[in-house]
């Protein structure tokens, strides 16, 4: 297993190469003149931007800057923000845990709620609570995702004054050694349930196929003939084998999460990932988007390797490495 | 044996709700804590300064932050918009109006405790001055004999700089600059300690320090800036205890919290047609002028509008302003000339072109386009936003109504500069855009200067490259007076002839700011300066006891 994980981890590497080289291409053929953007705003000597291109470089043909570019990539550094001003590895250290305990959460409740709403549902398969919670699913997959949050808000923070309405908070604990500030929790719980919703709905209709179909199995039968609980049954027979293709979602859609909260985090004022890079994009700095896209690559890949390895304990019939090579 | 998920279900709801509910039971001790007796101020930033370093800032976001941190030798009034004493207590200016004599205010000291001194004056203007610095609005401390030689590396030192004693700084200039005293209250010309900002590792740039009323506490990106009141502060210490500056991109959010009470102050203000909002927060509205004004150009290097008085009047006397900023986009004021209110110079009784189609189709006609006939087809440039194509289509409605049909031309940002801006040598391909025009800083000098003066063309701001002698004269003139009321005649006759004579743009709009302020704000300064230069050490929080 060390070996497929091993190749797995090498295979990221022309991932990454092509990915880099897409963003960087993108972004270079984007109008606007980044030393320009440096500069600030209106009334600024064409001087200063002349000597703010040679400082970083933008004065290069563009094959050059794509070698440099390459080149401080294999070094680990990511390029310094054009509008920040500092590294890009130090503006993803700190957006980054905002957007991750946001996926977290959400995927917390979603997993949750998937699981207890498609269990409720294969469980009343064909009457009205399993068509309730369809409808409900439907719902929460295809509500956008921008103008629930604010309804919810309205709801619960504005009306009912229940929660906050918006932030992350300014008096969260600091995580010993990682220096990260947590949210204050009841700020996090509208914009959790907010983005958890979309996934939630998604989760129940998987479980509650999955479990359809396992129900029927034989194996179910074979280890109720053998006098196993109702309860063991459902957990270790029926609810392990329908997880498959749930585990296989949760973790795609755990890591489009770390990447697709920008709406919540625009909606709810969340210091995270997203939002830094749509505001990127939207001021064209570069190295931050380029950065947080290969950083979010890297990311996705690590998920989709866990996924994969969780198989492992869910399907016994499923070997990495020398046999399956 | 049956299978019953609906118990295991139950099971799985109440290990869900514990999931959700766990990430935050490891979290805070709760609520902001805000306790009775502290003074404190919240207000919204759209999004992070773009930077906190005063050598950098160009921007509204960064100044909201760094005009609370740092102080220059001298300052603006908010309320007057004359310099007054900062650091400097006083000064003198030979009759030659070439050398300003400043002497430092005693007492004055950093966030770190250290007396500011006449050196710290040199390192600070060097340190903005120098080419590494890279700062965009350098040309703030140009007119400095010897400015220039020092950026190129010509100079060690800047010839027109003399630190005389500890206390007394005496600066030289290349000629009579009549609004330099206002350019030394800009950000770029802020007083720094050097033992901070020659810190290699440029932490500064995060943990900016000066001498202003408030000292940075934490700023944790794109959630928040805290400022605490500053001791010592040699105006005084501030009223307010801490001030958040809060960043909430979303503006439907951002009221959201207003209304929940999370914010004392908001600068965008409920839409006109959301009745509800207007009832419930209407009274909370200020408005006051801005020194902006927004116009449509008319590209004077490119037909028909080149040479073509009668054409620019005929456009102007077609718009319907009042339409424009009463019932299209209310929160403007219709414009008659240039300088906008609250600057010297603005001129109430410039008459400016009221709308009056019979006159401006008899114009047209005299121009050479009878009923419109005969007339190229004519492009106005926006660019892409709600607004700029509401107005755009309601000036071409006005136009057609006159028998003067044009297209209106949207693009992005980027592409609509290089279309309107053109080059020093040669025009943009814009025949008429609509631009918006803000002060750098509050002197009329730095409207009609960049906007009206013939050695301006291109992207330093005369886009639709206008050149009138007269007009020249008169902003150069007004550049050596020292005496404001005489420079103030001068610039209201070089208005009047760019304006009545030339008809240069089509003159649509005065900009004026609108904040919400919660009614327990107090000695809240309304300013021409904008909202985010409402100067906070002079707020205080009022609340009742409840």
């Amino acid at each position: 297993m060390a070996s497929y994980v091993l190749r797995r981890l090498l295979g990221l590497a022309p991932v990454l190469l092509a990915a880099a080289t897409l963003v960087w291409a993108l972004l270079f053929l984007l109008p606007g003149d980044p030393a320009r953007l440096i500069a600030g705003g209106q009334g600024v000597d064409s001087e200063v931007i002349d000597s703010i291109r040679a400082e970083w470089g933008l004065d290069a043909p563009a094959p050059i800057q794509y070698l440099r570019y390459l080149g401080k990539l294999l070094r680990g550094d990511l390029g310094v923000s054009y509008i920040q001003r500092r590294p890009v590895t130090a503006i993803i250290r700190d957006c980054f845990p905002a957007t991750f305990i946001l996926a977290v959460a959400a995927m917390l409740i979603a997993a949750g709620g998937g699981l207890v709403l498609g269990a409720l549902a294969a469980a009343h398969h064909g009457r009205l609570l399993d068509h309730l919670v369809l409808i409900l699913a439907l719902l929460g997959t295809s509500t956008p995702v921008f103008w629930l949050g604010l309804m919810l808000m309205l709801l619960f923070a504005s009306r009912l004054a229940w929660l906050p309405v918006l932030g992350y908070g300014m008096d969260g604990a600091i995580v010993p050694f990682l220096g990260i500030r947590l949210p204050e929790w009841d700020h996090l719980v509208l914009p959790a349930v907010t983005l958890s919703l979309v996934s939630l709905g998604a989760i129940a209709r998987l479980t509650r196929t999955s479990l359809i179909e396992t129900g029927s199995a034989e194996y179910l039968r074979t280890a109720a003939a053998k006098g196993a609980s109702a309860l063991r049954i459902f957990v270790y027979h029926a609810l392990k084998n329908a997880l498959l293709p749930v585990v296989t979602f949760v973790g795609l859609d755990f890591a489009a999460l770390l990447g697709g909260a920008v709406a919540t985090e625009y909606v709810f004022a969340w210091p995270g990932l997203g939002k830094t890079i749509v505001r990127a994009i939207a001021l064209k700095d570069l190295p931050v988007v380029e950065g947080c896209v290969l950083f979010l690559t890297v990311v996705f890949v690590l998920v989709n390797l866990a996924v994969d390895l969780a198989y492992l304990y869910l399907d016994p019939r499923i070997h990495y490495g020398r046999a399956a090579a | 044996m049956r299978f019953r998920p609906l118990m295991v279900g139950r099971l799985l709801l109440g290990l869900a709700l514990a999931a959700a509910v766990a990430p935050g039971l490891a979290c805070g001790p709760g609520p902001a804590r805000v306790t009775k007796a502290e003074q404190v101020f919240r207000f919204r930033l759209r999004e992070d300064p773009p930077t906190l370093d005063p050598a950098l800032s160009t921007d509204n976001l960064s100044g909201a932050v760094l005009n609370n941190l740092f102080r220059g030798l001298v300052e603006i009034d908010p309320g007057t918009l004359l310099v007054r004493p900062a650091v400097a207590a006083s000064w003198t200016i030979s009759p030659d109006r070439l050398t300003y004599s400043f002497r430092l205010r005693d007492g004055v000291t950093f966030h770190n405790g250290r007396p500011v001194g006449a050196r710290d004056v040199e390192y600070s203007f060097m340190r903005t001055l120098r080419k590494e610095t890279n700062a965009p609005w350098r040309w703030a401390l140009d007119p400095i004999v010897g400015a220039r030689d020092f950026t190129e590396g010509r100079s060690a030192t800047i010839e027109g700089l003399k630190v005389m004693d500890d206390r007394t700084v005496v600066l030289r200039l290349k000629k009579p600059f009549a609004p330099f005293l206002g350019l030394l209250s800009l950000l770029p010309a802020s007083i720094v300690p050097r033992e901070v900002y020659e810190d290699p590792s440029k932490a500064y740039l995060r943990a900016p320090m000066g001498c202003g009323p408030f000292r940075l506490a934490r700023w944790e990106q794109s959630n928040f800036i805290e400022l605490l009141a500053f001791d010592g502060y040699y105006g005084g210490r501030p009223a307010l205890d801490r001030v958040v500056a809060r960043i909430i991109e979303n503006r439907a959010s951002a009221t959201q919290e207003y209304r929940a009470g999370g914010l004392d102050s908001l600068d965008e203000v409920p839409p006109p047609d959301d009745k509800a909002l207007q009832e419930e927060l209407g009274s909370q509205i200020l408005y006051y002028p801005y020194l902006a004004t927004g116009y449509i150009g008319f590209n004077l290097a490119l037909p028909p509008f080149k040479g073509n008085v009668k054409l620019r009047q005929a456009f102007n006397y077609a718009v319907d302003k009042k339409y424009l900023w009463e019932v299209l986009i209310p929160g403007y004021l219709p414009a008659h000339g240039i300088i906008p209110p609250g600057l010297p110079g603005y001129d109430p009784n410039l008459p400016g072109y009221p709308c009056d189609p019979a006159r401006a189709k008899q114009l047209l006609a005299e121009a050479g386009y009878p009923e419109g006939r005969g007339l190229p087809p004519i492009a106005l440039w926006v660019n892409t936003s709600e607004d700029n194509r509401r107005v755009a289509e309601a000036i071409q409605a006005d136009l057609k109504n006159i028998g003067a049909p044009i297209s209106i031309k949207e693009v992005d940002w980027s592409a609509y500069l290089k279309a309107v801006e053109g080059t020093p040598e040669a025009p943009g391909q814009a025949q008429m855009f609509r631009f918006g025009w803000f002060l750098d800083y509050p002197d009329t000098d730095a409207i009609l200067r960049p906007l009206l003066h013939s050695s301006n063309f291109g992207p330093a701001g005369n886009h639709i490259r206008y050149r009138n002698p007269r007009v020249d004269d008169l902003l150069d003139r007004a550049l050596s007076l020292t005496d404001e009321a005489q420079r103030a005649g001068l610039y209201r006759q070089a208005e009047r002839v760019a304006v009545m004579e030339d008809a240069v743009w089509i003159f649509l709009n005065y900009y004026q700011s609108s904040t919400l302020f919660k009614p327990y704000v107090k000695g809240v300064v309304p300013t021409p300066l904008g909202e985010f230069r409402i100067p906070l050490e002079r707020l205080r929080i009022e609340k009742s006891p409840s």
